[in-house]
């Protein structure tokens, strides 16, 4: 094996060697960092086994998606539904269960295969009705949700059979917690179809080029369509997975599962610009992203924060990708240089004016200020 | 070249009108096996046209298209694959993030059965495009795991004609502006890949506006005008002033006539 191994990397270079490892290198050296930042911090909360178990249970939530979403981003795609996905198949099946006393196995497959039908939809609107991907997702997440609200009317689906809690939270005696196991097959699933399946490799010619992929006889379309699919099953999973973790669900759960998974699969080296991906990257990823949300957790910091950090995460790591890929760097000159352009003076200057102007708004109105009534 | 053997192609009286505008009016073309035929023109002369009829991407309006002596109707790309007609585009048609194998069996990958199901047999497909860039193009890539935005303008050229030769059948390689996009170096290497699939037998047609590489590398030339055939001329027997003369329409040696009056 390691012979076969040495064969396919000689005669690359080392930034090609490199290339390789970088999309498991940066999250990486990020989570070593949040780790050095937390034994700083809160040793004591942080490092405890009770702690890395949560954030396994955590990572393995985002798991699924995390595989799928690599590949839609890999066809230069993005679905930014799931959430929603996640939220009304698991109220479906939640009323399968509890008001129609429908075995757990029924419930959870059909939540699973809700989820592959909504991404069908998705799929079809982004190929037949030429959609962009973006537009037609975003509309997609607000349906989705509507038909959650709508079914669940604010009612909390509590109280699940056993077995849909162990799905979410219960342990294998001797082993590994249940939702670990199947965040773990996803990976092997997700690494499976990317390096040995049409369907993985048709995801990175068309995301690649999109033009050649179409002239080699590639059917582009019906791949796109398929990849969607992918994300839906995925998200209804995580659906269920999220439903037994909690043993409860509601029309408005699982809010930032788009920003959560698209910031694990970017962070893991996956491209936005399409054709580049890695399965095990999002999973680098999605660990990174569950012990970043567990830190926030852990050090007291309010919930919605976490939104704050995740889009930190995406600009971030799609700049330095973006950095990285940058193959002409001639006459750019040091970057103090680059960053005291006269374009980049200008727009300085106009971040200085607007500035001055939100900073008198605020002292006007401080100085006509009234008398207060409380906000909350 | 002897004349009871009918040639590789013979397209007769082709004809291609888009509505009311007539791309092409009245065109032959002939192609033998092991022969490099250059398609020059002006812009608009019909040379793309010509060559999307011959490769199944447009059907003529009128005129009929032999392969070997056997008449052949096309309704699509893939029947000309399937008859052995393949194109090279301009812009080669390669996915730059995937490797040179996966470029070369983009759309017809080569699988085996794991466990029922049909998966890719990425080490065979490496091997056979390592052994047919190696023994039919005669080009060794420093390694088969590179991506291919990685390699040089002639090493992708290779990949995209290789895609071509890979399939047994092929007998006639279209090349779109071949070298267009490459810079002298490459543009040799490009040149010697023509060579190799010529002489392994396959008739090849370049399309260029390089008259330098045209010469370089045809046997005939043929020139178009204005959606006509102008001329099929010996590439041995012809110059580039006198191709630039049929090109832009001017009578057969006025060019040189034009040069004479000059030093009166």
């Amino acid at each position: 094996m390691s012979e076969q191994t040495s064969d396919l990397t000689k005669g690359l270079s080392r930034r090609e060697k490199l290339d390789r490892y970088l999309s498991l290198l940066g999250p990486m050296v990020m989570i070593a960092a949040l780790l050095i930042f937390m034994a700083l911090l809160e040793p004591a909360r942080y490092f405890r086994v009770s702690n890395f178990d949560i954030i396994l249970k955590d990572a393995a939530l985002y798991m699924p998606m995390a595989m799928a979403m690599t590949l839609v981003i890999t066809t230069r795609g993005i679905d930014l539904s799931i959430g929603s996905v996640a939220a009304l198949t698991a109220i479906i099946m939640g009323y399968m269960v509890k008001s129609y006393g429908f075995p757990w196995w029924a419930g959870v497959s059909i939540a699973i295969s809700l989820g592959a039908l909504c991404g069908l939809i998705n799929g079809l609107i982004i190929t037949r009705l030429r959609v962009p991907d973006l537009i037609g997702t975003v509309a997609m997440d607000l349906v989705y949700r509507g038909l959650a609200l709508v079914l669940a009317k604010g009612v909390v689906l509590s109280r699940f059979p056993e077995e849909i809690v162990a799905i979410g939270r219960g342990a294998i005696p001797g082993f590994l917690p249940v939702p670990v196991v199947i965040g773990l097959s996803t990976l092997v699933l997700g690494y499976f179809i990317y390096t040995r399946t049409r369907l993985g490799r048709y995801a990175i010619a068309i995301g690649s080029n999109p033009e050649a992929a179409e002239l080699t006889g590639v059917p582009v379309n019906r791949y796109k369509v398929y990849v969607y699919v992918l994300m839906g099953a995925m998200a209804g999973l995580a659906g269920v997975m999220l439903a037994g973790k909690l043993n409860a669900i509601q029309a408005t759960s699982a809010p930032f599962f788009n920003l959560h998974v698209i910031a694990a699969v970017v962070v893991g080296g996956t491209s936005l610009f399409g054709g580049r991906g890695s399965i095990i990257g999002s999973l680098a990823g999605v660990l990174l992203l569950a012990m970043m949300l567990n830190a926030l957790v852990t050090l007291r910091i309010e919930f919605f924060w976490q939104s704050v950090a995740s889009g930190v995460v995406i600009i971030s790591s799609v700049a330095f990708y973006t950095w990285m890929q940058q193959k002409d760097r001639d006459g750019q000159g040091s970057f103090k240089e680059a960053l005291m352009s006269p374009e980049n003076r200008r727009l300085g200057k106009f971040l200085l004016f607007l500035t001055l102007i939100i900073g008198s708004l605020f002292l006007l109105g401080w100085m006509f200020a009234g008398e207060t009534t409380a906000v909350r | 070249m002897s004349p009871d053997l009918p040639p590789l192609i013979q397209m007769r009286g082709i004809t291609k009108r888009f509505g009311g505008v007539t791309a092409l009016e009245d065109v032959d073309l002939e192609l033998n096996a092991g022969e490099v035929l250059a398609i020059v023109g002006d812009n608009g002369a019909g040379k793309s046209t010509l060559i999307k009829i011959l490769t199944g991407v447009l059907r003529p309006t009128e005129g009929t298209i032999a392969l070997s002596g056997q008449p052949l109707v096309m309704n699509s790309h893939s029947d000309a694959i399937e008859h052995g007609i393949d194109a090279v585009y301009q812009t080669l048609a390669l996915a730059d993030h995937l490797t040179p194998a996966a470029n070369m069996f983009l759309g017809s990958e080569l699988t085996k059965k794991f466990l029922g199901l049909e998966i890719l047999d990425n080490r065979r497909m490496r091997e056979e495009a390592e052994r047919t860039l190696q023994e039919r193009l005669g080009v060794t890539l420093r390694s088969m795991e590179v991506s291919t935005d990685s390699l040089s303008g002639g090493q992708r050229q290779a990949i995209a004609i290789a895609r071509a030769v890979y399939h047994s059948g092929l007998k006639v390689l279209v090349m779109d502006e071949p070298t267009a996009a490459l810079g002298p170096r490459e543009t040799a290497r490009t040149l010697k890949l023509i060579e190799a699939v010529r002489e392994q037998g396959l008739g090849v047609i370049v399309i260029s506006h390089s008259l330098d590489d045209v010469f370089a590398i045809s046997d005939r030339i043929q020139i178009m005008r204005r959606g006509r055939r102008a001329d099929v001329v010996n590439t041995r027997d012809s110059d580039t002033t006198s191709v630039l003369g049929i090109m832009v329409g001017a009578p057969a040696g006025q060019a040189q006539t034009d040069g004479a009056s000059a030093h009166e």
